[in-house]
């Protein structure tokens, strides 16, 4: 097996088909695998039952631990990660509702987790990516920026019927979203020209951040109940599991 | 619409008259800028990404000044200069989501503006695009298309816009344009924008199937005294300044990995090239090998700017 160079650049050949397969960040050509971006090569190790082959893919610069001691030669990241990653079916983001109606809520995307990041049970990686999200989620917040903003971000619905899984024909929209919470929502159907489709049909899925009327933040009493710590009073929401 | 409130200066750029008698002087021999390099030796270039923070991907690009140029900056003998270097930067913007406007698109909608600053030619450029850059726009976008992996960034556009800070003449200043005369300027122009969206792609991680380079190659003839004997010759990188004739230019967009042209890009008469007796290709075909050559010596700057830039976001 050759070895891997540290790092790729585009049109760099990387390893045969036959050794490894393909990962993101790669494309293959005549039986060859190209790196198509620029970054860190990783090699992961094929999974006992599922593939015979190490998968290779070329890592789009987000920092994480396993990364760099899978590969000694590429020091560990720390500049400030982008987030160029597109939503895609399954994928799982978190989105600023921006509009309620009685059919839907319209929601702007303001991250797409990482798949990996997410499935990953290491605790300092998952602790450092809410890192990351909550810098994006504070920005977010920042009331001055919300039109310049919103244009630049992907927007998504959610219907009524995918807020959640039972007594669909039961849900108010009015009691499950406000302008301004954080949902966390899984996407299911990149959709039409303008808006992705997402559900939060689960019960880690919902909203996770939320303001009261008289604007504090506000921590969930159940799947349906936010309250505001300082007031005391109640309000209705989808909330999502906290974990 | 012009403004009729106001008294307006001319509309078109304007220049300092230069005399007839001037040029007809023993200095124009001096002054006139000559090409100090071999047939096959490009210019150096500075190419570095990821220099403006608020694009998603940028890069900065710059042709090393001619001999003549460096020479006339020691040792001033007129006020104009003999010759420019091209300089130029690029941002690429994305991927972001589509206007409300456009249609569904399962691929990448690319989208390409090149406009030169109005201080970068000799002649003025307004603040508007005006044909020729529209023209470079659109060559551009052909030549990244082709390296693009489109399909991976469905319902998303990219915004690569380029500003030209220095342009390259399209002949020596002195000289009159005369019949086989075009803008050759521009196509030096292409071959930089090629190389610097290339590298400001590779900066914002947009997928590609290679890194593409631009290069430029033409047939020339430097002899004034129009015999027989003086046939072009194939001349790669030019600077249309040193020269007093280019008759035909060809720019390519190359991926070397995959030994492919995105780009091409041909003008003028190349049936009379000078070349080998041996040498059984014709004269278009010598100017095509003679850009992707270039193309592929732009390409190791490229590679080596792309992996500095990769090391530093990383370090």
């Amino acid at each position: 097996m050759a070895s891997l160079p540290p790092i790729a650049i585009p049109g760099q050949r990387l390893g045969p088909l036959s050794t490894y397969s393909a990962g993101p960040g790669t494309h293959v050509q005549q039986s060859f695998i190209y790196a198509s971006i620029a970054g860190p090569v990783v090699a992961d190790p094929a999974q006992p039952k599922s593939q015979t082959r190490p998968t290779l893919r070329v890592s789009r610069g987000i920092p994480s631990k396993d990364q760099a001691s899978s590969n000694p030669a590429v020091p560990a990241v720390t500049s400030k990660p982008r987030y160029n990653t597109l939503p895609a079916v399954d994928s799982i983001v978190l989105a600023r509702v921006t509009r309620v109606q009685k059919r839907q809520a319209t929601v702007s995307i303001l991250v797409v987790l990482d798949e990996s990041a997410t499935q990953s049970q290491d605790q300092s990686r998952t602790a450092s990516d809410n890192d990351n999200v909550a810098s994006i989620l504070t920005s977010a917040a920042n009331p001055e920026n919300h039109s310049s903003t919103d244009e630049l971000r992907f927007q998504a619905l959610i219907r009524k019927e995918d807020v959640r899984a039972v007594e669909k024909d039961r849900v108010v929209m009015d009691e499950m979203f406000r302008v301004g919470d954080i949902v966390r929502g899984s996407v299911i159907s990149l959709g039409d020209q303008s808006f992705y489709y997402i559900t939060t049909a689960r019960n880690d899925l919902g909203v996770v951040m939320a303001r009261s009327d008289a604007g504090n933040m506000m921590f969930p009493v159940s799947w349906k109940e936010m309250r505001d710590p300082v007031t005391g009073t109640g309000e209705q929401r989808k909330v999502a599991r906290p974990f | 619409m012009a403004d009729r409130r106001r008294i307006n200066g001319p509309p078109g750029g304007t220049r300092p008259p230069v005399f007839a008698s001037l040029q007809e002087s023993s200095t124009d021999i001096a002054n006139r800028a000559q090409r100090q390099r071999q047939p096959t030796e490009l210019r150096k270039i500075f190419l570095k990404a990821g220099l403006i923070p608020t694009a998603s991907g940028s890069s900065y690009l710059e042709f090393e000044p001619s001999a003549s140029l460096a020479a006339a900056r020691s040792n001033p003998k007129s006020l104009i200069p003999p010759s420019s270097a091209l300089k130029l930067a690029c941002t690429v913007h994305g991927p972001k989501p589509l206007p409300r406007s456009a249609a569904f698109s399962p691929n990448l909608v690319l989208t390409t503006h090149v406009k030169y600053a109005p201080f970068a030619a000799r002649k003025r450029k307004g603040h508007i695009r005006d044909a020729s850059e529209r023209d470079l726009g659109v060559h551009l976008e052909t030549a990244l298309r082709g390296a693009i992996i489109a399909e991976r960034w469905p319902k998303s556009g990219l915004d690569i816009t380029l500003t030209i800070i220095e342009a390259e003449d399209d002949r020596w200043w002195g000289d009159a344009p005369d019949s086989h005369d075009a803008s050759w300027g521009m196509m030096n122009v292409l071959a930089g924008c090629i190389t610097a969206a290339s590298a400001a792609i590779a900066d914002a991680h947009i997928d590609c199937l290679d890194l593409v380079s631009g290069g430029v190659a033409a047939l020339v003839s430097d002899d004034s005294s129009q015999s027989a004997s003086s046939a072009p010759r194939l001349m790669l990188d030019i600077d249309p300044a040193e020269h007093r004739s280019i008759l035909s230019a060809c720019v390519v967009a190359y991926m070397p990995a995959r030994d492919e042209i995105t780009e091409l890009w041909l003008k003028g008469d190349s049936s009379r090239a000078a070349l080998d007796r041996n040498d059984g290709r014709t004269g278009h075909e010598a100017l095509i090998d003679g850009a992707v050559d270039a193309a592929r010596g732009a390409n190791t700057v490229l590679a080596e700017a792309v992996r500095e830039s990769i090391a530093r976001s990383f370090a």
